[in-house]
């Protein structure tokens, strides 16, 4: 029982982190109306950009969440003056053959920058936790739950009350009445791409403290950021976060009834059933 | 008159022609028996992205310097001692899709003579396929599934289905396939028996269990060739040796898994004695830090051979502690070592690469010694004549010791094997080197060698054992 009771929390750790990426995915995906597969390799910088900053800088693991926040939100810009913004509004073929490169791209650079070995970024809490019973609880799971928490109430409070909130609101529902409005949609594309890209930067930091990680990790983490969008509705941001949860559950407790082989086949069924029982997600609304 | 002239040049022509051919033909036979000395290629499959790999590579050049320096391989057919040329066949990570085409470059393009290395089982046995077809001697010196050796007729199919793709219906192909190296069964039954021999009792007096409590025994394992193999090979023994001991849990996890907290809380919940973790480096040394860091799972772990590698104790550090180490090569438990050859082995790879060596270098460095004898009795390259002698060895044991001391393979339905003999170590902090080293634990004695045990098993500090 104390077993099933901490595989739950890892499950709503690993959920955390999924909220992280599938919200800036869907952010950007609302907004822009952009698929971007190489969302996952940027959460995977994100977690040798804060494994950078805590080894060679000697950073607390934590703080280094923010160096990869602003780090990979640069990035992101980047990516989206560079790259996207050339190909946005053609062919949707040349968005995604784009992203796939930069797939590659990502990978290539972390494997000549860190090498392929598996990383992992010391917590001042590693090893530590508190016992309940015969529950025990890490703080860097409570730590990495608080994280989320507050980045998401930093979202939201971005989102409904500041002026770029409501002009990324504004575009995600017209984009060319927004423009009509004085909205400068340039503006408000490469702040959203930036804002995503930092949301993945924020996953992947959290990944690095409670996971061991190497340049492959982002590939999977991007397929089921897109489930989990697709679980919770397109566009739907709590949607993204009740999908987050239920997939990092799923996959966790399939994990501990059946067995490590088991996780995704029960993650991507879970998707499946919800699909065909819903077919916009639980969130979604019919058009979306 | 002009006529004849004719005649006289169309004769000359025929003449020279015939003269011509007759003189190429009479070249070809010799061209094809390769009358001239040239140096013996050998092939090393090696994974040059793994540490594993990296070690193999360095053993092999040693190996290939040392032959060489000592004057080369003779060649009987030659009459004189020709040098060995090393040929790199880089499998990247050894996945099957990564093994099988640097394997074919080396045997169509680079036309090696004999090929030795191979490191995991899955792309072994896509890569050997390549040596079966075009009869190559492949010494493997990975690979612990017995089915590289087993899969065809003389090994009765490694008891594989009629309808398994597995199988190898090439009799004659599957003859030039040798296994240096200690199968699946092999080393679990070393492991178990120090379960049922060794830390059974030890729990007992501990515990004051009674003795008819079984040993509770946990395996988490690759979803692989080679954890099933391990998994399957294990039960069987305990099993049919009616071992004291019972499996309580037994966990399959995807091969590119990084993250085992989950399958470890489960297996904390099953409250096993020990736990028998069967992958590679990477995957051995995370399960060990992430069982006891982040789960609490308080235990002994017992890792597999190809573990034994400088990088393993790197990566576990202070979580090394207390664990077990079932190997056929211990570098790091001595010196002085159980046998000379490897003080030998160890001193000069360290001074050469500044590093200790690992196991799976220690299989390749003793298999290029195997191919040098096989070729000078043979007195030949010729690939059939090679096999044959490597069927016949019989040299002494070098660094992998061996059940009658001496290297022979079996020619039985354990087709092509040897008879290592393993061991089980225990890691133990180092403050001096600030990492771990070992000593071994059991068993007590080894044929040709007398005591190996170092050291008394004794349970890791903090030690929780399963439930009564």
């Amino acid at each position: 029982m104390s077993g099933l009771v901490e595989t739950l929390l890892w499950g709503v750790v690993n959920g955390c982190i999924y909220i992280l990426l599938a919200t800036g995915l869907n952010i950007i995906f609302g907004v822009m109306k952009l698929v971007n597969f190489a969302h996952g390799q940027l959460l995977m910088i994100g977690a040798y950009v804060a494994f950078t900053a805590a080894t060679v800088f000697g950073l607390n693991a934590y703080l280094s969440i923010l160096v990869a926040i602003v780090t990979i939100a640069l990035i992101g810009a980047g990516l989206e003056r560079l790259t996207f913004r050339r190909v946005l509004g053609t062919d949707k073929l040349n968005e995604i053959f784009v992203s796939l490169g930069l797939i590659y791209v990502f990978e290539n650079v972390a494997v000549l920058l860190w090498g392929n070995k598996l990383k992992q970024i010391t917590s001042p809490f590693q090893g530590l936790g508190l016992s309940l019973g015969e529950v025990s609880i890490s703080y860097d799971l409570l730590l990495a739950i608080s994280v989320v928490t507050v980045i998401l109430i930093a979202l939201f409070i971005l989102m409904k009350k500041t002026k770029i909130g409501l002009a990324m609101r504004a575009t995600s529902q017209r984009s060319d009445t927004s423009m009509l409005m004085g909205v400068n949609i340039e503006k408000v594309y490469i702040f959203t791409f930036a804002l995503g890209a930092a949301l993945a930067g924020a996953a992947g930091a959290l990944y690095g403290i409670i996971f061991p990680f190497n340049p492959s990790i982002g590939a999977l983490p991007t397929i089921k950021a897109f489930a989990i969008i697709m679980l919770g509705g397109l566009g739907s941001i709590p949607g993204a976060i009740i999908g987050g949860l239920l997939y990092g559950i799923a996959e966790n407790t399939a994990v501990y009834f059946l067995g490590g082989i088991w996780q995704d086949a029960i993650a991507f069924a879970l998707l499946i059933i919800v699909l065909v029982i819903r077919p916009t997600g639980l969130f979604g609304e019919k058009g979306e | 008159m002009q006529k004849k002239l004719i005649a006289i040049v169309v004769v000359a022509i025929v003449a020279v022609s015939a003269i011509i051919a007759g003189w190429q033909l009479t070249q070809v036979p010799s061209s094809e028996a390769e009358s001239e000395a040239r140096s013996i290629k050998i092939g090393l499959v090696a994974c040059y992205e793994k540490a594993e790999g990296q070690d193999m590579d360095r053993a092999a050049k040693m190996a290939v310097q040392e032959i060489n320096d000592a004057g080369g391989v003779y060649v009987a057919e030659w009459d004189t001692n020709v040098d060995i040329e090393l040929v790199i066949v880089d499998t990247e990570d050894d996945s099957t899709g990564k093994a099988v085409s640097p394997v074919t470059r080396a045997v169509l393009e680079d036309e090696v003579d004999l090929l030795i290395g191979g490191y995991t089982s899955s792309g072994t046995l896509a890569d050997q396929v390549v040596a079966i077809e075009n009869r190559v001697p492949y010494i493997i010196t990975g690979a612990s599934s017995s089915l590289v050796t087993r899969r065809g007729p003389q090994g009765n199919y490694g008891g594989l289905a009629e309808d398994n793709q597995l199988r190898i219906e090439d009799e004659e192909g599957m003859s030039y396939m040798f296994h240096y190296c200690t199968t699946t069964a092999d080393y679990s039954k070393t492991v178990v028996n120090f379960f049922a021999e060794s830390m059974k009792p030890l729990l007992d007096s501990t515990y004051e269990f009674n003795a008819s409590r079984n040993l509770r025994l946990a395996i988490l394992y690759r979803d692989d060739a080679f954890g099933k193999g391990v998994k399957d090979d294990s039960k069987a023994i305990i099993a049919s040796e009616n071992l004291p001991i019972d499996v309580v849990a037994e966990r399959a996890y995807p091969a590119t898994a990084t993250n085992f907290q989950t399958d470890l809380t489960a297996i904390k919940d099953a409250k096993p004695d020990a736990v028998y973790v069967v992958d590679f480096i990477a995957g051995t040394s995370e399960i060990i830090k992430q069982g006891q860091r982040d789960v609490g799972l308080n235990t002994v772990y017992i890792a597999v051979e190809c573990c034994e590698d400088p990088q393993l104790y790197t990566l576990l550090g202070e979580y090394g502690e207390g664990q077990l180490l079932e190997s056929k090569f211990a570098p790091y438990a001595g010196p002085p070592f159980y046998l000379s050859a490897i003080e030998t082995y160890v001193t000069d790879y360290q001074e050469k690469y500044a590093t200790l060596p690992g196991m799976m270098g220690a299989d390749t460095y003793d298999a290029f010694y195997i191919a040098k004898d096989a070729i000078e009795r043979a007195g030949t390259v010729d690939k059939a004549a090679v096999r044959d002698a490597i069927e016949s060895s019989a040299i002494d044991q070098m660094l992998i010791m061996t059940e009658t001391g001496k290297v022979e393979f079996s020619t039985g339905v354990n087709y092509h094997e040897i008879a290592p003999v393993t061991f089980v170590e225990q890691l133990v902090w180092n403050e001096d080197v600030g990492e771990c080293r070992s000593v071994i634990v059991y068993p007590d004695t080894a044929p040709g060698v007398g005591t190996l045990k170092q050291a008394d098993f004794v349970l890791p500090a903090g030690y929780q054992s399963g439930s009564p």
